[in-house]
């Protein structure tokens, strides 16, 4: 009997070494505690899958949040950006560790609508009842009171020629849009990819709002095109009256002393638009963080009242003659409510000196000022 | 323009080589006669006389018609307004038994009676020099090209501002003019007119950049409020409601900017009160008074 | 209710064939009928190859994805029948004909291979168990895999005649699994490559343990000199017969990122793709898992199946264990295979054994076992058709004939589009659609740098994929000017931020609201992409056109014209009863 059934049951043996191997060398979601950078992984490990209840187990009782206020914080409202965001991965770093508590930096890369988002946390774990668990600062954003806010912001429509009309009555005439000022430069685009790059600034110089796009094609020394590109999110494209852009458009790859020339196509169409939200950027300032990084920070202010859901901030750098040397830009994960102000930091180049002059602009997205 | 030129030089060219094959024809055979008036107005119809007898065919070919009809010789041709609206070359060919003849008939347009006018740009800044272009195509009733020599008028007008009024001769059927704009912000009448026939474009004129920015600020709330005095051009008019104007904030350590856009002539924002930061006030390339709080202007 | 009465004589009988047949027409006619897989993964991927072939028979060239590819890229047979039925049913009924066919294929060769291996009553059982295979509904009306059954289908068929010829060279068996094999080949690349291979070697290794059985007299050296011959003129041929694809794939081998798939995840971890790759393809014979450990192993003959299957079922978990990730790892095919396919054979390799099973429990417990084994069997049916119901791979549905209109008038069509949020009905716009797009649903075909380069598939999941999709349309979106992209019809507002800060403008909507077109005003006319694809040359598509059909329509001649086995005439004295010698046995040539 045991001779017949000798080689099944050295399969199935076989088999379910298989399937422990392949338990334990593959990836899951992390369920441990035992450690603090454990704790942080568990913790995010469950935010990844939007189960806050299973994270706020890795929360400790003395962070004084609940389980709502976590999920609005971490998972967004608002028709935020969070809200449009997964967590793709996060790397952890322990920062200091003692028996009872320690610091935890996490490093988080999300997944959002407008492409990849990475965040810095430096969270503080504690031992509570024998297990690490993280101390999550509870979100005290303050609310805008109970209020009726009068809206009597200005809106552009427009009424094309009729197809009936005859053949010499013109339609409205394109906005009139021109490029300031711009630069093009060799450097660092990130991810340790050279390229060139061509910053600059648009405006609209009409009196009706324009819908801009620039787009620039490198020219090499023996006229061949060496590459072609846009300025992409890299520029508000709705422009008011009298309203400055800046853009910026990278050239992966390219070296700047192979350029002969630079052919830039700014376009600019009329197209219905409203003149509010107005932002307000408060408190603008350089700052550099923890680690040794400049940060353009501030803050910013909604001062309509209706909420801006995705609110893009984009920063021009001048040198001292007022030349452009580089924009930076960053998406706020956070939904501008009327009246509350909203922390923003973009990162600076480096090399821009210790007191740059800079201009910060800010194009928005709100879901309920969209469709077609 | 020129698409419609070449039609008509494609129109005019196969009438040409109708005319002369049909002449050739006619040299073979002469037994009968075909006479053409030498002057015919679009519209206006013709009488064409025919000689010899029997019945024959009558082609008529122009810009637009072909026709064909049964005639007996001897009788007079007669040719409607219709059949004869469209101005160019036509070719009348007579055909009977064997024989053909030919004649070419000429059809002049119309009286004017009718303008295409292009008006250009539809926007323009006011005070701008001949910044503003017109074009006038003159037609008869009939859609054909007026080429004779005919004086169009280009009258420009503002409100109450008295008009700038032009007068053109228009040639080959068109007739232009250059105009500075006015001074004056506001929905321009550009009209073209000839005869009793006018065509109305409206050219918006707009006040042109900021002039003399200035703004005062108040105590707020939640900080101080800046106000500009009525944004005007240098010209006086008003800067249209929505333009951006900026106002920046700087404490020498923190900077804060609001782009408030001009409601009813006035630009309003809110900044954080901060003692001794001096607040300026920009709208595109005009830059306008500082304000420095908690001291002197 | 008692089920002790004793079951009639026919109970134990050989369910015929024909029977069995009818049975998979009645189960599975009716779903083709109501269209399912229609809404299946794949199946519109394939009818767009279909629908091409339909309208440029001889040119395998097709511009409607990735800004042009090339259709030598996929094996072309099941496209191209789909085709040649689409002149008589339309595209869609065309698609469920031919899947039907294949169906009854399938059910022939299912039966064939298990005879191989059981007796013809237990191979019978296991015909049934076929028909009514979990797994198959899973991959005909979720997956939507007409290619891979296809493929499937002629293999089983093949390898009885693989079997024949390695045990007594008979040329006509070598013939038909010669013409059946290429015919498989021609439907499918992945089968030819694992599941001819999976199934061969066990099929080999009986052909050696039955060398001498049944008065043959065959040497080991005979049996592998056969085999290898076998293999040797299917591997010329099918050299011959898929140039076009094997040219295509040496200019342009798959270097692309992995494109993450459920069917690679560890099964014990992930309920869901356990219950989607693996609890429901097996169904109810995960119940007969110990019989087949046990009596796989037991019989010396059955020991190569059992093998067979247990490596098959094991590269079937994916990432489960060790083994796929392993084996798979040469040229990276771990993380470009699915492993859904592995499954489906799998689980037909375990139907002799459950074949065998069925018949030792009617034997014993009769009508019970006959219940309970119908029962067993319909559920697995069941619940691979339910689960489509129970976790439906598409949103709520909407109509695309406003998109479809909308780029199929005024020179909209000089320009490219894409779609987001439409899923599987990007296939069916793209189908009817004569503007390109340079979205595209089969990845092995992308050669366009920014889709290649991350580890996103579609554009239209681009979320789905999570950055590398996002940063995969952001790529696109960039280059939109250079593309030719001016339309985006999205349904998913997920998109918009996205749109909107990249210079896209909503212009109109469709579906009542469902889909929203946005229009990016700048962007001139497409133009020829350079990127390294270029239209095979005019031979290579005159080959695709006739070589792969013909070897089916040969395939086809081949087995019904060829006859078997030489027939013996032998004179018997009469009156027969008096000889001593047995009686002959007359049976019918099969």
């Amino acid at each position: 009997m045991i001779r017949n059934i000798g080689l099944a049951l050295l399969m199935v043996v076989v088999t379910c070494l298989l399937l422990a191997v392949g338990y334990a060398t593959s990836e899951g979601v992390n369920r441990s505690a035992g450690t603090p950078e454990g704790a942080v992984r568990s913790l995010y490990d469950h935010v990844r899958g939007r189960d806050w209840r299973g994270a706020m187990r890795y929360v400790a009782a003395a962070s004084n949040t609940d389980e709502r206020t976590f999920a609005k914080d971490v998972g967004g409202s608002d028709g935020s950006l969070r809200t449009f965001s997964t967590l793709q991965d996060i790397r952890t770093t322990v920062l200091h560790e003692n028996d009872n508590d320690a610091m935890v930096r996490a490093n988080t890369h999300w997944s959002s609508a407008v492409g990849s988002l990475y965040d810095t946390r430096d969270l503080h774990v504690i031992r509570e009842n024998g297990d690490w668990k993280v101390i999550w600062p509870a979100d005290k954003s303050p609310t805008a009171p109970p209020q009726v806010m009068a809206v009597n912001f200005l809106r552009w429509d427009i009424i094309h020629r009729a197809a009936g009309d005859d053949w010499a009555s013109q339609d409205v005439a394109a906005p009139n849009a021109r490029i300031m000022n711009m630069n093009a430069l060799q450097h660092d685009l990130g991810n340790g990819l050279q390229g060139v790059m061509i910053v600059g600034e648009i405006e609209n110089q009409d009196t009706v709002p324009a819908f801009v796009s620039v787009g620039a094609t490198l020219i090499g020394k023996n006229g061949e095109t060496l590459g072609e590109e846009s300025s992409f999110d890299k520029i508000s494209h709705t422009l008011l009256p009298k309203e400055v852009s800046p853009f910026r458009i990278d050239f992966p790859g390219v070296k700047l002393s192979d350029v002969k020339k630079v052919t830039m196509q700014p376009n600019a169409l009329l197209v219905p638009a409203s003149a509010d939200p107005v932002i307000a950027v408060l408190h603008q300032r350089i700052e550099t963080d923890a680690r040794g990084h400049k940060l353009l920070k501030g803050e910013l202010v909604n001062q309509s009242g209706e909420t801006v859901n995705i609110p893009h901030v984009i920063a021009t750098y001048y040198d001292d003659s007022g030349k452009p040397i580089w924009v930076s830009d960053g998406y706020v994960d956070h939904a501008l409510e009327p009246q509350i102000p909203v922390p923003f930091a973009v990162d600076v180049r480096d090399d821009v000196g210790p007191n740059p002059k800079f201009r910060v602009t800010v194009n928005q997205y709100s879901i309920d000022r969209q469709g077609a | 323009m020129s698409a419609a030129g070449g039609t008509s030089r494609n129109r005019y060219g196969l009438a040409a080589a109708l005319t002369a094959l049909a002449m050739l024809m006619a040299h073979a055979a002469a037994a009968q006669q075909l006479r053409v008036p030498d002057h015919v107005v679009a519209n206006a119809g013709a009488t064409l006389t025919t000689s010899g007898d029997g019945s024959a065919t009558f082609y008529l070919v122009g810009p637009g018609t072909a026709l064909k009809r049964e005639v007996k010789l001897g009788e007079a041709i007669e040719l409607s307004g219709a059949d004869l609206r469209n101005a160019g070359r036509y070719s009348a060919i007579l055909k009977a038994g064997g024989n053909a003849q030919a004649a070419s008939l000429l059809v002049a347009p119309a009286q004017p009676a009718a303008i295409n006018f292009m008006a250009r740009p539809s926007r323009v800044p006011v005070a701008a020099h001949d910044a503003i272009s017109g074009v006038a195509f003159v037609f008869d009733d009939y859609k054909n090209l007026v080429t004779s020599p005919a004086q169009v008028t280009f009258n420009l007008a503002v409100g109450d501002a008295a008009p700038i009024t032009r007068k053109v001769e228009a040639r080959e059927g068109i007739a232009w003019t250059r105009l500075d704009s006015a001074r004056k912000a506001g929905a321009a009448q550009f009209v073209a007119s000839i005869g009793d026939t006018n065509v109305r474009r409206v050219v918006q004129q707009v006040a042109s950049d900021p002039c003399g920015l200035r703004f005062h600020t108040a105590p707020a709330k939640n900080g101080v409020t800046v106000e500009t005095d009525p944004v005007k051009d240098c010209s006086g008019n008003p800067v249209p409601d929505g333009t951006i104007v900026t106002f920046v904030e700087t404490d020498g350590r923190t900077r804060s900017t609001v782009d408030a856009r001009i409601k009813r002539g006035i630009a309003q924002a809110e900044l954080p009160a901060v003692p001794g930061a001096l607040i300026t006030v920009a709208s595109g390339v005009a830059t306008g008074n500082e304000v420095r709080l908690g001291g002197g202007k | 209710m008692t089920f002790s009465s004793p079951l009639p004589s026919s109970s134990r009988a050989v369910i015929p064939l024909t029977a069995i047949l009818l049975l998979a027409l009645a189960v599975h006619g009716p779903l083709l009928l109501m269209q399912l897989p229609a809404s299946s993964y794949d199946a519109n991927t394939h009818m767009f190859f279909a629908d091409h072939y339909a309208h440029h028979w001889f040119s395998p060239w097709n511009e409607k994805w990735f800004g042009g590819f090339s259709q030598t890229t996929y094996p072309p047979l099941a496209h191209q029948w789909v085709a040649l039925f689409s002149h008589l049913l339309g595209l869609t009924y065309a698609y469920m004909v031919v899947q039907l066919i294949v169906i009854l294929l399938l059910t022939v060769g299912i039966f064939r291979y298990a005879k191989l291996w059981v007796d013809e009553r237990s191979a019978s059982y296991a015909t049934i168990a076929g028909v009514l295979l979990g797994s198959l509904a899973l991959l005909v009306y979720q997956s939507g895999q007409l290619p891979n059954t296809m493929a499937t289908a002629m293999a089983l068929n093949a390898l009885p005649y693989f079997y024949r010829w390695s045990r007594s060279s008979s040329g006509s068996a070598l013939i038909k699994g010669v013409a059946v094999t290429l015919a498989g080949a021609a439907a499918h690349h992945v089968t030819l490559l694992f599941g001819f291979a999976l199934f061969a070697w066990p099929v080999f290794a009986l052909a050696l343990i039955d060398r001498d059985r049944e008065g043959k007299e065959s040497s080991v050296a005979g049996v592998i000199s056969r085999a290898a011959i076998f293999a040797a003129i299917c591997g010329v041929l099918i050299a011959v017969v898929l140039l076009p694809y094997f040219i295509q794939t040496i200019q342009h081998p798959i270097t692309q990122q992995p494109i993450p798939h459920g069917s690679r995840d560890n099964y014990l971890k992930n309920f869901l793709s356990g219950m989607n790759f693996w609890v429901i393809p097996y169904g109810t014979l995960i119940l007969a898992l110990p019989f087949i450990f046990t009596r796989g192993t037991r019989e010396r003959r059955l020991r190569p199946l059992f093998f067979g299957w247990w490596l098959t079922a094991m590269i079937g978990l994916g990432g489960t264990t060790p083994v796929a990730p392993v084996l798979l790892h040469p040229g990276n095919a771990f993380n470009i295979l699915t492993f859904e396919r592995f499954t489906f054979w799998g689980t037909i390799m375990a139907l002799p054994l459950v074949g065998l099973l069925a018949a030792e429990l009617i034997d014993r417990y009769r009508t019970r076992a006959v219940v309970g084994l119908w029962i067993a069997a319909v559920f697995s049916c069941a619940m691979g058709v339910a689960w489509m119901t129970i976790k439906p791979i598409n949103g709520s549905p909407f109509r695309v004939d406003q998109v479809i209109a909308f780029l199929n008038r005024d020179d909209h069509s000089k320009f490219r589009y894409i779609t987001l949020g439409f899923g599987n009905q990007f296939d069916k716009v793209s189908t009817y659609a004569n503007a390109g797009s340079v979205d595209g649903t089969y990845n092995s075909a992308r050669l366009l740098p920014e889709l290649t380069a991350y580890g996103s598939a579609q554009l239209y999941n681009a979320k789905y994929f999570g950055s590398a999709g996002m940063d995969s349309l952001r790529a696109v979106l960039k280059h939109a000017n250079q593309y030719g992209l001016k339309y985006i019809f999205v349904r998913d507002r997920f998109y918009e931020p996205l749109l909107a800060f990249a210079g896209w403008r909503p212009a109109e909507s469709y579906d009542n609201g469902n889909v929203t077109l946005w229009t990016k005003d700048d962007v001139p006319p497409a133009h020829k992409l350079e990127f390294g694809a270029a239209p095979p040359p005019a031979w290579q598509g005159l080959m695709w056109g006739i070589l792969p059909v013909g070897a089916s329509i040969f395939a086809v001649f081949a087995v019904l014209f060829l006859p078997d086995r030489r027939r013996f005439v032998e004179p018997l004295n009469f009156p027969a009863a008096a000889t001593t010698a047995p009686e002959p046995v007359l049976r019918e040539a099969k």
